[in-house]
């Protein structure tokens, strides 16, 4: 595999990394994961020793088969769920500075999870809402430029059931940036949406990433997308679910179409390829010594 | 072009069942003339016509009787039911400690509590109000409650992250997400609550200025006034129809623009 090293920087990290230089974990930690162990009551062991730091302004794909607690790690990210064992910081400290200024965190769903009773403006402005922002026109222009940033200028009025299932992710990506957070999880967004709407929706996750300085997690079952998207592609395995690979895409941003066309896309797929079926292989390894 | 009338959707969804109805008149007066049945056996159609026109005054009286001890038994339902289900909602330990005694109420007839509300209530009209409400909450409180419970539990999780307060996840979440199964209890409920007033009349047996619907029925029994019994049951049919046909209206009202039940489906 050739890939080159070309300067890769999301611009909005530009001031805290070198030109030529891969966004890594090196940079100031936003998520620093430990050690976790997650085990339900029902004694099944969802993660296994789960060790992951994603540094200021990366952009860090989850990937596995099913069952392999990707969901569940990014759920634990968000303060969804608690763990059994290990410790997780944020911003190298507890979960309570989760919300400060410059420590915002947001979580789009696998669905769009809005409120079919509400207005598209409504369930936009919910977060503010929820912080009792009040009404303003500075409150007005916030949604109206989440609105226009997403394309869903002109359906502020709508309800969800009106719109596309695209649409619908729109909004809800509209409702996540409206806070302005610093760390956005995203579990597998895109996966209920066909080929077009999903490369249209990663291109837009892309922009706002650059524009906004975001460090992004996101959970997918698409290598393609992992490749497309990522600075770094996590592997996990499952049985139990645990990181069995660390991947960095050391590709150049922005990324157009037609890096999904090039040599080096090619490349990173195969080897993330490679890898999860070695995670795969694993899980089936261990299901295999259970019966 | 206009559209013929018998492909109006709506016209046929009115003008068949009143089709049927008409036809099963015309063969029920068809039938008691034929065969000559005496009207205090089963009363023709016209009788009964007859007697509503003839009747009115008295029938009027008790039909408001009866309407003001189900409207006021179906609002205190509601307002107790919806506060027993909110109450239910803040803590698991409440409801497995008091939805029991919810229960309870819903199983235990109305007609043998019915004699001892009377004797321990002086007031008629709320004595029978309170049978009605025991009749009638039941579906409000389960409905409520189950409604308030199932909530996406991503919208949830959501809220939560967002750090939102107990009293912002029932006004914004809970609440908007358990009207469709109020509304769905509001129309079980309205008609109970009517069952109730009409036995709890039966049991009562009042008269006089107080009687309602179901005195009605029971002195035109007695003095084999066939055709009042049958006017006057035909009015408590119409106000449970009128009453249902209220909730739906209600209900279409508050959730057509979201939920499943109350969209248009275009084809």
């Amino acid at each position: 595999m050739t890939a080159t090293k070309v300067t890769p920087l999301n611009p909005a990290s530009e001031s805290e990394s070198a030109p030529g230089e891969v966004v890594t974990a090196a940079h100031r930690p936003v998520l620093e994961v430990e050690g976790v162990d997650k085990v339900y009551g029902n004694g099944t062991v969802a993660l296994k020793g789960a060790d992951l730091t994603v540094g200021e302004g990366e952009f860090v794909s989850l990937l596995g088969p099913s069952g392999c607690g990707k969901s569940t790690l990014l759920r634990i990210m968000a303060g969804l769920g608690g763990v059994s064992s290990g410790s997780v910081k944020w911003w190298e400290q507890d979960y309570n500075v989760v919300g400060s200024k410059g420590r915002k965190l947001a979580f789009v769903f696998q669905n769009a999870t809005l409120m079919p009773w509400a207005r598209v403006r409504k369930n936009v402005r919910l977060p503010l809402d929820l912080e009792h922002a009040g009404k303003s026109s500075e409150v007005d222009q916030k949604i109206d430029d989440a609105l226009n940033m997403v394309g869903l200028k002109g359906f502020d009025q709508s309800f969800p059931r009106e719109l596309s299932g695209g649409m619908q992710m729109r909004a809800s990506i509209a409702r996540a940036m409206i806070t302005e957070p610093n760390l956005l999880l995203m579990d597998e967004p895109f996966g209920a949406l066909d080929e077009m709407t999903r490369n249209k929706l990663n291109d837009d996750v892309l922009k706002l990433w650059k524009e906004k300085g975001w460090t992004i997690v996101f959970v997918t079952h698409s290598v393609y997308e992992a490749v497309y998207l990522s600075g770094r592609v996590v592997v996990m395995a499952a049985r139990p679910g645990r990181i069995v690979d660390d991947i960095t895409i050391d590709q150049p941003y922005p990324r157009s179409p037609d890096f999904r066309v090039s040599t080096e896309f090619a490349g990173y797929c195969r080897q993330v390829s490679q890898a999860l079926e070695r995670a795969s292989a694993m899980g089936e390894d261990r299901e295999e010594d259970q019966l | 072009m206009s559209t013929p009338l018998i492909h109006n959707e709506r016209f046929v969804q009115i003008a068949a069942p009143v089709l049927v109805g008409v036809l099963v008149l015309l063969m029920w007066q068809f039938a008691v003339m034929a065969f000559e049945v005496p009207k205090y056996l089963v009363p023709s159609p016209v009788d009964i016509g007859r007697s509503l026109v003839n009747d009115f005054p008295s029938l009027f009286n008790a039909l408001l009787m009866t309407l003001k001890v189900t409207f006021l038994a179906f609002a205190i339902a509601v307002i107790f039911g919806v506060a027993a289900s909110l109450l239910f909602v803040q803590s698991k330990w409440i409801e497995i400690s008091l939805f029991p005694y919810a229960v309870l109420m819903q199983v235990t007839p109305v007609v043998a509590i019915a004699p001892l509300i009377i004797i321990w209530v002086d007031d008629t009209t709320w004595a029978l109000t309170i049978c009605a409400v025991i009749v009638a909450i039941f579906p409000i409180i389960s409905n409520t409650t189950l409604g308030l419970r199932s909530v996406d539990p991503n919208l949830l999780s959501m809220f939560r992250m967002y750090r939102a307060s107990r009293w912002q996840e029932l006004i914004r979440l809970r609440i908007p997400g358990a009207l469709p199964y109020f509304f769905g209890g509001l129309r079980i409920s309205s008609g109970l609550a009517l069952i109730g007033a009409v036995v709890a009349e039966f049991v009562a047996g009042t008269g006089g200025a107080k009687a309602g619907l179901a005195y009605m029925i029971l002195q035109s029994g007695y003095n084999l006034q066939i055709p009042k019994m049958f006017a006057a049951l035909i009015l408590i049919t119409l106000t449970g129809i009128l009453l249902f046909a209220l909730m739906v209206w209600m209900s279409d009202r508050a959730l057509r623009n979201w939920h499943e039940s109350a969209l248009k489906v275009e084809h």
